[in-house]
């Protein structure tokens, strides 16, 4: 048992660093691709400029992504650093899981909102974050508190937040660019210019691009975003907290919780929480989160 | 053919090689952690015991009267203070748990003692720090029981032998821990 435990642990960590890294790849081809299709439109005058171009930008991205991706995570959720007096439960219950996991003392971070949650990012067990709601603060006890920041610590020791905020973060940024790109070329679209005749082919070229891009790069990041992953850090906590009662507790007061309150809340960021934030009722195969339900009743069986 | 029949036997020599460092890197990182969760449980024993003289301090102002309890959870903290393996630090922890546990039990006596801010506080922090030891010995305990696994198991065992590795240990919870304390009035 115990032996068959540490294995599916580790297949997790190599899993989730060596998808990081094919994911790393898979986004750089992408830009260098995107570049390469601007370079080509622009003509050959400007091609090896566009390219260089295109390197250096995609190579600063990604260090940016891999080396900043969780203060970009916190900074979209508007995430502050927790006071270690204020939040002296808050803190014990992160001192005690880090011990009882044998990892890094994590940085504690809060987020506004009156429901329940919490996600934890970072690259590596040396430089994680685990982040709160206001709303878990107020809501759960100290063994569910536990509870749950034993399911982040989990993630944390099985490198699931390398993986999910780079997917979160660089994957995020295409989609919401490819957005904005879209929506702009929809608005300009009207009014041609015949002076910048050329431009406007190279601008339409990346929009036909990132609209067949967009799509893609969603399914992708749905695809990655296994649910299982959230059924092992369930089964990783109980080993840390040696009791399942107080995460099963605040599934259950999760359960009856209210959906996020804040709507700014990007849906990127969503696949990096304890649950759902956004409370969709139905499943399908694109949920990132297991249905609530499912997670008690095999938290119930442990 | 030539480069074959030296190839071939150099490449098992490295690869026995290999196996004979990892096993011996294996047995000290998992003795490594082990020490470091061992340190670990000495940092929580310690915030333990310099959280005490200050909660002395406090209960004193409010509950004079007590001698008896307040001297057992001085002597329980010496005691501690005093133990140098962990069986003896354990031992003396676990007395300083249930003369801690009495004085609590005596605080519900002395409501102004219990209101008190400073009080609370001290109170807080001592049971956060009761379920950090009790957190640290569970860590300590999982190392151990990677490190027994594999130095047990084959092939580990034979490697075990040869670099002269033993099992440790795991601490024992004392089962008057896990039972309620009885308090004397």
């Amino acid at each position: 048992m115990e032996k068959s435990n540490r294995i599916m642990f580790y297949d997790q960590i190599s899993r989730n660093k060596r998808n990081s890294i094919f994911l790393i790849i898979a986004i750089f081809i992408i830009l260098i691709l995107l570049g390469f299709v601007i370079g080509y439109a622009l003509g050959p005058d400007y091609f090896t400029i566009v390219m260089i171009l295109a390197i250096i930008i995609s190579l600063a991205y990604i260090w940016t992504g891999y080396y900043y991706s969780d203060k970009i995570a916190l900074a979209s959720v508007k995430a502050k650093p927790a006071d270690r007096t204020h939040h002296r439960s808050l803190y014990n219950a992160v001192e005690s899981m880090s011990l009882a996991s044998g990892l890094p003392m994590p940085k504690v971070y809060i987020m506004e909102d009156p429901q329940i949650n919490a996600f934890a990012t970072g690259r590596d067990p040396k430089n994680a974050v685990i982040c709160v709601t206001t709303g878990a603060l107020e809501k759960l006890n100290k063994d569910e508190l536990e509870g749950i920041i034993a399911h982040e610590m989990s993630h944390i020791a099985n490198f699931d937040i390398r993986f999910m905020t780079i997917v979160v973060v660089l994957v995020g940024m295409i989609s919401i660019i490819s957005e904005i790109f879209l929506r702009s070329l929809w608005f300009s679209g009207g009014r041609g210019d015949s002076r910048d005749g050329r431009a406007q082919i190279v601008f339409i070229l990346i929009g036909v691009a990132l609209a067949i891009l967009a799509p893609i790069v969603t399914m992708l990041v749905q695809l990655a975003i296994s649910r299982k992953r959230e059924y092992t850090a369930d089964a990783t906590a109980v080993k840390f907290t040696r009791r399942p009662t107080g995460l099963i507790n605040a599934l259950k007061k999760i359960q009856h919780d209210h959906p996020m309150k804040n709507h700014k809340i990007s849906k990127s960021v969503a696949p990096l929480f304890l649950s759902d934030p956004f409370k969709k009722k139905v499943q399908n195969v694109f949920s990132t989160h297991p249905q609530i339900e499912k997670r008690i009743a095999v938290l119930e069986k442990m | 053919m030539v480069i074959w029949a030296w190839l071939i036997p150099l490449i098992i020599v490295v690869l026995i090689a290999l196996i004979f460092i990892y096993y011996y890197n294996r047995f000290v990182v998992q003795g490594n952690r082990i020490d470091n969760a061992l340190s670990q449980i000495d940092v929580q024993l310690k915030r333990r015991v310099d959280l005490i003289p200050n909660l002395i301090e406090t209960v004193k102002g409010y509950a004079k009267h007590e001698k008896e309890i307040m001297s057992d959870v001085t002597n329980a903290r010496k005691a501690l203070l005093a133990a140098k393996d962990l069986k003896s630090k354990v031992k003396a922890d676990n007395q300083l748990e249930s003369a801690l546990k009495s004085i609590f039990a005596l605080a519900e006596n002395y409501p102004q003692l219990r209101a008190n801010e400073n009080f609370k506080q001290l109170q807080e922090e001592l049971s956060a720090t009761e379920d950090k030891i009790a957190y640290s010995r569970q860590y300590y305990n999982d190392t151990i029981l990677d490190f027994n696994n594999s130095i047990k198991v084959f092939p580990g065992k034979v490697f075990a032998g040869l670099y002269k590795v033993k099992a440790r240990p795991f601490v024992e919870i004392a089962p008057e821990e896990r039972k309620l304390v009885k308090v004397k009035f």
